[in-house]
């Protein structure tokens, strides 16, 4: 098998999160073969002429074989992808490196914490515990973002509040004139206080920008949270997702193959990284 | 237990009327003098073997991983880009001539390309070499094989296990060679040299070379307890004052190291865009943009990039790999314009360490 060979996937429909990201549902053109996926995982995107990047999935594995993206425009690649619609064909080769520790975490109390578009990487892992919700504890969402127009799948966040046991927090940084907030302002890290769980019996799960994961690492630490579950999803620049190409190395970690989900406390004492 | 199944001596004419035998069969790549350099070229005649080179600016390892390769090609269709893998070139080649510390710079970068996930070029590629060895009694002034475990004979792997990935070995032993192979290829190999059996006094005379070149090292490079020293102080000074005082971010270092396997992505899109190819490129931790991602960039200085790399070699490798990324060539610091030499970095810190 070569890893380097992407399969063709076919988007099959597209969702645009304004202002600058999109979601595609894509399924391989092969019908014979799906990604054996699991939330937290993700696939190197290509598009010919255009390169490829990591993109984690955003939906947890679907019945169908379908599985989704969400991008965010940043790069020449995710910019030229915001034009690309149902019918077109993307390369991907994956899935790739570890997945949100569902198994391990059931029966915790959950403190998923997602700053922007970390929420992209945790919202199959939300999805997935909603689906066997019995099977968890209580479970709080503090969710951070630039403006409250920078809160990605707010569409969705009144489902997420009518589940049992399950509090969702928002916070903003600013409000841009025309747009109106009436919630809490200020990094996420500052939600901590409106959260009622122990610390003992939960675990945490993070994605969002690095100087953000390590804060809410270490406030968490703080207040008693286990250093063992506490899980963070990395970004790197990544090149191949085999752990050959070496770009995304932290210490002796690859993140492509190591990660992108460590332990928090797997990362303790290493250069380079902002935790 | 050794697989080494059988010995021979042969003159220096017996071995190049073989080589003459191989390149009828083989694309033999070997030593070559140009100049005062010598660098590994395919031969047009056995004679051409430069064998008594120090040191190549290129690792023989870097034959089988060229600089640049397509992967993958696209081609256009009314249905969009088709994709399908570039099989590299099947040309039964063999490397002849390469010292025992690049002998085990080709095992170290395998355990990166042929290890849990493979890497199909490499594994097509290096399917296609054979490797003859030359175990090395010219000790340049930069060299520590001996003190990493790989050289300046080829015997125990890092001191891990039996002789792997040399099929067959070669001794000067003063105008004539010891010959021995290791495995079935190495057999097969050698089936056509004219080599007369070993006496005592040859594998008596190996020895003695073998002896003798162990003395003549100059560099030595302590590695006790070396991946947990560097782990201990990845604050310390050096790393700053070497890497902005002195290091120029060339990359050389790692261009000319054996085992570095970090690659870039580039796409080379056709003016017509009727085919589009994805090809690999040597990259290097020590480029400014290695680490960048958006909106930021993990190893911006080049304390932090001198750092990864001496880590890497010497301390984060064992963890990821099981073995040093450093074979003891001594061409990171030979080929750095500024002489930055990782094995008095690693002294620099042990010395302060025990000061303390």
């Amino acid at each position: 098998m070569n890893l380097q060979l992407p399969k063709e996937a076919v988007v099959i429909g597209t969702k645009a999160h304004p202002p600058d990201t999109k979601a595609f549902k894509l399924r391989l053109r092969n019908d014979n073969e799906r990604l054996e996926l699991r939330s937290g995982q993700f696939n190197m995107v290509g598009l010919p002429g255009f390169g490829e990047a990591p993109f984690t999935f955003s939906s947890p594995p679907q019945a169908d074989g379908s599985f989704e993206h969400t991008i965010r425009a940043v790069g020449r690649l995710s910019k030229r992808l915001m034009r690309v619609e149902a019918g077109e064909t993307l390369h991907v080769r994956g899935p790739f490196g570890t997945a949100w520790p569902l198994e391990q975490v059931k029966g915790r109390d959950l403190v998923v914490v997602a700053g922007g578009v970390g929420m992209i990487p945790l919202r199959p892992f939300l999805l997935e515990v909603f689906q066997k919700r019995e099977e968890y504890g209580k479970v709080v969402v503090l969710f951070g973002a630039r403006t409250p127009g920078d809160l990605i799948y707010r569409e969705e966040f009144d489902t997420w509040r009518r589940q049992p046991n399950t509090f969702l927090h928002l916070t903003v940084d600013d409000v841009p004139p025309g747009e109106t907030w009436d919630g809490h302002t200020g990094v996420v890290t500052g939600l901590f206080s409106q959260m009622e769980i122990e610390p003992a019996n939960a675990a945490v799960l993070t994605c969002g920008p690095e100087i953000m994961m390590r804060f809410v690492a270490r406030g968490l630490l703080l207040r008693r949270f286990p250093a063992s579950r506490i899980y963070v999803s990395l970004e790197r620049r990544m090149k191949c997702g085999t752990g050959h190409c070496g770009h995304c190395q932290l210490g002796p970690k690859f993140v492509c193959k190591d990660g992108p989900v460590f332990r928090y406390e797997e990362l303790a004492g290493f250069p380079d990284t902002l935790l | 237990m050794t697989n080494q199944i059988s010995a021979g001596v042969a003159g220096i004419e017996q071995i190049a009327a073989w080589i003459e035998l191989l390149r009828r069969d083989y694309e033999v790549v070997a030593p070559v003098k140009t100049g005062r350099t010598t660098s590994f070229c395919p031969l047009s005649d056995g004679l051409e073997v430069g064998w008594d080179y120090t040191i190549t600016t290129i690792p023989p390892s870097k034959t089988i991983y060229s600089p640049q390769e397509t992967l993958v090609r696209f081609t256009r269709t009314e249905e969009g880009y088709r994709a399908e893998e570039v099989v590299p070139e099947k040309r039964k080649r063999i490397l002849f001539g390469v010292h025992p510390c690049d002998l085990h710079g080709t095992l170290v970068l395998e355990r990166t390309f042929l290890g849990e996930m493979k890497d199909a070029n490499y594994a097509s590629l290096r399917a296609n070499y054979l490797i003859v060895g030359l175990n090395c009694q010219s000790i340049g002034e930069k060299c520590f094989c001996a003190s990493m475990g790989t050289g300046p004979f080829f015997g125990y792997w890092m001191g891990q296990g039996p002789p792997r990935g040399c099929d067959v070995l070669l001794t000067d032993l003063g105008g004539r060679f010891l010959v021995e192979t290791f495995g079935a290829n190495g057999v097969r190999l050698l089936s056509g040299v004219e080599a007369s059996p070993p006496t005592p006094d040859d594998i008596g005379e190996k020895l003695k070379r073998e002896a003798a070149a162990k003395e003549r090292f100059r560099k030595s490079l302590d590695t006790r307890d070396l991946p947990s020293l560097l782990r201990r102080n990845l604050n310390h000074p050096t790393w700053r004052i070497t890497g902005e005082g002195r290091c120029l971010s060339c990359t050389n270092c790692t261009m000319v190291c054996p085992t570095c396997f970090c690659y870039d992505i580039w796409e080379r899109v056709g003016l017509d865009l009727s085919v589009i190819e994805r090809i690999r490129v040597w990259d290097s931790c020590q480029d400014e943009r290695f680490a960048e991602v958006h909106g930021g960039n993990f190893r911006s200085t080049r304390e932090a990039r001198l750092r990864q790399f001496v880590c890497h070699k010497l301390s984060y490798w064992v963890e990821q790999f099981g073995c040093y990324g450093c074979v003891g060539c001594g061409r990171c610091m030979t080929w750095c314009p500024t002489g930055i030499d990782l094995a008095e970095i690693a002294a620099e810190i042990r010395a302060d360490e025990e000061r303390k």
